[in-house]
Parts: C-alpha cells; structure tokens; sequence
C-alpha cells in the first residue's frame, strides 16, 4: 500500500518538474550555462594569453623590440598606444595595468583595483626585461625554473573547466536544498496544502520520502548532463567511480534538502523565506570555492570555510572527479559533510510541520 | 456515551491560539444523513472548529467522536472514511484535474475511479487542464471532488461557494444536495444565509466562538419573537423615522430607501400598520411583507449583522 502511495508520489513529482521551466532552469541548465561560460572565458583551449597596452612615444629602439619579442614568447600580446591614447584608456578603468617608457627605462602601472588581474602579466614583464637585458648583452637567456602542469591528485591535467565542473555538481545540491526545496515547503504550507493532505491517510514519511527520492533523481541527472557537456565541450572525464560520485552526491543532497527544510520552518511566506534563502545561501557559495580556490583568503576565513558543510563536499567531489579517489581516501571531508547532514536532518525534522 | 444514529458528536470544544480565543466552548451533534450548517460571520470560529472535527488541530478541551470513533486511538480509521474540502486551493498549479482525483485517490484503500468523478463533477472536459486554468466555480468543484475519491460517509466543507458567481454556486448547491441524495453526512460552514436556508437541514449559528442557537431553518425563524418583517419602499431617501415609529409603537429601522419594521403578529400588526401609514400620508413606492431570515435570527441573537 504504501509502496504504491510513493511510487506515485515519485512519479508525480517527475511529472511536475518537467512541467515548470524555471526549475528545469535553475537545476539543469544553468549548471551547464555556468560551465561553458566561465570554462570560457577562464582558459579554454584556445588561450590567446592576456593583452599588454604600452604606453610609446615614438619609434621603438632596438631594447624595445627585443621586450617585446621576449613578451610574444611568453604568450602576451603587446598593444602599443601613443601616450595619450594609452592615458585614455586608462582612465576608463578597463585596463589591470600598463607599460611606460622607453629603451630599457621602464615602468608599470598597475591598477589598484584590478590587482589580482595585473599579477600574471606583471610577472610576464618581469621575466621578459630580464630575458631582453641578456641578449641585449649577448648572454645566454637567464634559467627558469622547470614548470609542470598537473592536478592536485596527479591523473588528469585538465583546464580550469575541470576545477570547476566538480564545484557545479555540488552548487547544484546546494540550490537543489535551499531554493528549490525550502521555497515549495513554505508555498504549500501556506496554501494549505499539507493540511490537505493531513486530513488524507498519506503518511508523512512516505511524502517527504518521495520529495527527496524526487529531487536526487533531478539531480543526478542535471549531473550527468553537466558530465556530459564537459566531456564534449572541454574533453573533462570523471576520474574516479560513477558510483563513488553519486554516492557523494545523495549524500550532498541529503544535507542541503535538510537544510531547505530547516530553513523554511522559519518563515510563513514565500517572500520571507527567500530572503533567508539568499543569505544562507550567498556565503555558502562564495565561502567554499566553488569557482575559484580560496587560498589567498586570510586564515582564519578559511578556517570557518573549511567547516560549513560545502567546502569538504566540493573537496571530495574534486578529489573523486579530477583525481580519481575512493570514498576511503576522502574519509574526513565525507565525515564531516555526513555529520552536518545528521544534524541538520535531526532538527528539520524536529521543526517540520506538517499542519 | 455514543450514539450510532450521529455521524459526529463534539462536546465542550475549546481552543485558543495565543491571546485569542477562538472557540469557547461548541457542542455539536450531526445526525447521520444530514446536511448540518455552521453559519455566521468571519472570525466567527467557524473554520477552528472544522479543523479540530477534521484531527488537523487538536482541541485544548473538549471531546469528539467522529463516526463513532476518536482521533487520539483510530485517526488512521477515520481518516479513510471522511473527506474534506478547504477554503483555498491547495494544489500545484500544474496538475492536471484528473491527475489530482488519481493522486488523492491513491491514498487509500479503496478509491472511486476518476472518470466517475469527472462525470459527476461535470468536469469531463476539464480532465487534462492544469488546476490554474480552472474557473473559480470549477476549481471549488474539484476541490469538493477530491474529498469525494474515498467513498466517505462525513464530508466536511469549508465555505463551498465564496467567492463565487451565482451560477457557479447554483452547481455547487445541487452537488450538496446530490450528495445528500446519496446518503452521506455533509458538515458546511458558510456565512451565506440564503445558501444555509437552502441546503441545510440544520443549522447552528456561531458567533464569537459559540454556538448560539441551533435547528432545522424553520425552526429557528418561527422562534423569532417577530417572523415577518413589513418593508416600505421610497423613491429616493426614506425620510426621518422617529416621529411615525412613535405614532405606530413599533420599533422602525431605516436603511437607504427602505423602512423595515418587524412584526410580532403579522395579522394585527400590519392592520396598526397600514392605519399609521395612511394617517400620516407617507409618501411610499411600495409595501412588501416578507418571512424573516437566518439573517434576522443573528441579528436578533447577536445583535450585529452577518455581513459587517
């Protein structure tokens, strides 16, 4: 009997996601918008190297054209500008930094706001000057140290689409739980339609049951279309175990659903609730390095990332896809999001009304 | 002490939210095969006390035994052979009509198939539209529908026809009736009095969280200390009242264009009446007697209109 309830249940509730676009949106096509955008933009294949405007007045000396050959080696592209037109751009606030001078008297100037931006190039300019002063001097270029581009784990030398592909999948669980989840248990309870359903003999657990058998299924399926899309658009494949990864992912699930539903028994209306949805969810997103790490955040800010319940999930993920790990290796960050699960499972269900 | 002949049986309910007491203290007997009304106006307790009969709110004293059983020790039981309608509709928008008579069908144990349902909702061709495309007549029909899918002997409805346009509650009245017809017990609270006097074989005037008075419609306006009520009729404003209800000895109401006098014994009192008119050379439109309402037994027990 109760079999029956839920499959029907479960069934329903598929139909009814299907039937409403925006949530489709939310949790299925925005993942894969976010991964082909910022994939992108961010190192895809086809990386031009960043752009260096140089401020010249006049023709170039021979030091000059020796800079600018040593910077071309290195992937950066000078953009030479009359001072004038190079001060014009400046002001309008595009530019991360810019060359000045002539003939071997040099100098940067480098945007405070956009500093982060400006390091990369800066340390290309930086190399180039010292490359173009040897062979002025008809040295042998100055030794590099030998760089080797791997991941973390060692087994897949992805772009930035593979760093954050795994962020997405878990993103997904979060918006899964706290906008999906949260938002239609505070409608139907406000509309009345639990009550309905509590004047019926459909159990509780079988409902709320199906509700998260439902939204998995959504789920897993908006992470095999992002898997899908990564692997044809960037050539990303997931490292380690389907099973290991979906594992992880119900249990990413489990937690963020809980946390929808904890998050709803505090407010009566749908416009209450989104504003408790956004500021859960906002440091959630930011905090735990969904797009990009967050290493050079101040420690103790990492510290406090480390234990919200998406930073060791995403790590797990990362390690799981980009590394190739077992469950066994990443035993703590499981832990950890296991425990916030349990947690926020035992006081959900505490505060969840039915009626 | 129960009784098979009533399909529910509530004694001393009460129940407070907060600082606001909104039920103080109702009895209620509904005889198996009727149509019972809960009438009066909003925030009357009405809707509290459905909802502590439906098990959604357990009362803070009282007793209730519905179909002879009680909520505490047989809710699962009770809940298979009861239906309920709400005031709001409480599906998702997107559900098809038919989907939602299979999905509360689906419930229990035995469920009426949909196409039955339909039929008897006229709602045929309604089947595959979602719920939010529904008329407000339609949607109210469905919602009576989907308490219908388990065959129940207790059907409890929730104000069935506000907000609706006369036609739309015309099809709602001979559903009621319809299901009178079929034997099963209705529970209705309304704040219509005409749709009380209409479909009700009882009814139990609520105020303030009490019931005041109960009985078949009949009963209760024949137990007005004035049954009739004379209503004289101008063209434009009724003119001042006090000097003619002085000369007729009779207490005279003036609303609009409208005088209304409540008459003790229609035969004697419409003759003093008539005399009053004619000495004092009203300038009326019109003269109507007319049987006094459920209207006039709130605002004789209440003192205040159903509708303020």
């Amino acid at each position: 009997m109760n079999a029956r309830i839920f499959f029907q249940q479960v069934k329903m509730g598929l139909i009814l996601y299907t039937r409403v676009p925006a949530a489709l949106f939310w949790i299925v096509a925005f993942p894969v918008v976010m991964l082909l955008g910022l994939g992108t933009v961010f190192g895809g294949k086809d990386d031009t190297g960043p752009k260096l405007v140089w401020a010249l007045a006049g023709p170039q000396s021979p030091a000059d054209a020796l800079l600018v050959a040593a910077l071309a080696e290195r992937g950066t592209v000078v953009d030479l500008a009359s001072p004038d037109d190079a001060e014009t751009r400046w002001r309008s606030g595009k530019l991360p930094l810019m060359l000045e001078g002539r003939d071997g008297r040099y100098s940067l100037r480098i945007n405070t706001y956009l500093v982060a931006q400006a390091m990369q190039t800066e340390a290309a300019v930086q190399e180039a000057f010292l490359v173009a002063q040897s062979r002025a001097r008809g040295l042998a270029d100055p030794a590099r140290v030998p760089v080797v581009m791997r991941s973390p784990g060692g087994h897949h030398g992805g772009p930035y689409a593979a760093y954050l592909l795994p962020g997405l999948l878990g993103l997904n669980l979060l918006m899964m739980g706290v906008f999906s989840t949260g938002i239609v248990d505070v409608t139907l309870r406000a509309k009345g339609g639990y009550k309905r359903l509590a004047t019926t003999p459909l159990p509780r657990h079988v409902y709320l049951g199906a509700q998260l058998v439902v939204r998995i299924i959504v789920v897993l399926t908006a992470a095999a279309l992002l898997m899908l899309v990564g692997a044809l658009a960037f050539g990303i494949h997931n490292q380690g175990g389907y099973a290991d990864l979906a594992l992880v992912q119900i249990l990413g699930a489990a937690c963020f659903i809980s946390l929808g539903y904890l998050l709803a028994s505090f407010a009566q209306t749908p416009e209450v609730y989104s504003g408790i949805a956004n500021l859960t969810f906002l440091p959630l997103m930011l905090l735990s390095g969904v797009y990009f790490s967050l290493d050079g955040a101040p420690a103790w800010l990492q510290g406090f990332s480390d234990l919200l319940p998406l930073t060791p999930l995403l790590r797990v993920l990362r390690a799981i896809f980009n590394d190739g790990d077992g469950l066994a290796a990443q035993w703590r960050g499981i832990a950890i999001v296991a425990a916030w699960t349990a947690a926020l499972f035992a006081i959900a269900t505490r505060r969840f009304k039915w009626v | 002490m129960t009784n098979d002949a009533f399909a529910l049986e509530a004694s001393g309910l009460r129940k407070s939210f907060k600082d606001v007491q909104a039920v103080r203290g109702v009895d209620l007997r509904v005889v198996r095969g009727e149509v019972f009304g809960l009438l009066g106006p909003n925030g009357a307790g009405k809707t509290t006390t459905l909802e502590m009969l439906e098990g959604l709110v357990p009362p803070d004293s009282g007793e209730i035994r519905i179909l002879g059983m009680d909520w505490r020790a047989q809710g699962a039981a009770i809940r298979t052979r009861i239906g309920v309608q709400f005031q709001s509709t409480e599906l998702d928008d997107k559900v098809k009509v038919r989907e939602a008579l299979e999905m509360f069908g689906s419930f229990y144990p035995r469920a009426r198939p949909p196409a039955e349902l339909l039929r008897l909702l006229h709602l045929e061709e309604k089947a595959e539209a979602y719920q939010l495309r529904l008329s407000g007549g339609q949607r109210q029909r469905l919602a009576i529908g989907l308490a219908l899918v388990n065959d129940p002997e207790l059907v409890f409805l929730d104000e069935p026809t506000t907000g609706l346009d006369p036609q739309a509650r015309q099809g709602l009245w001979e559903l009621v009736r319809q299901l009178k017809g079929e034997g099963r017990t209705v529970l209705l609270t309304t704040h219509y009095m005409e749709e009380a006097e209409v479909l009700c074989d009882r009814v139990g005037i609520m105020d303030q969280g009490r019931i005041l008075q109960s009985g078949t419609p009949r009963e209760l306006i024949a137990g007005l200390r004035r049954p009739s009520v004379a209503e004289i009729e101008f063209l434009g404003n009724a003119p001042e009242s006090a000097s003619f209800a002085a000369r007729l000895g009779m207490a005279v109401e003036a609303k609009g264009q409208v005088w209304s006098v409540r008459l003790e014994d229609a035969k004697k009192d419409l003759q003093s009446l008539l005399a009053c008119i004619e000495a004092a050379n009203l300038p009326m439109q019109q003269l109507h007697v007319r049987r006094a309402s459920l209207e006039d037994v709130f605002l004789q027990q209440t003192g205040r209109s159903l509708r303020d």
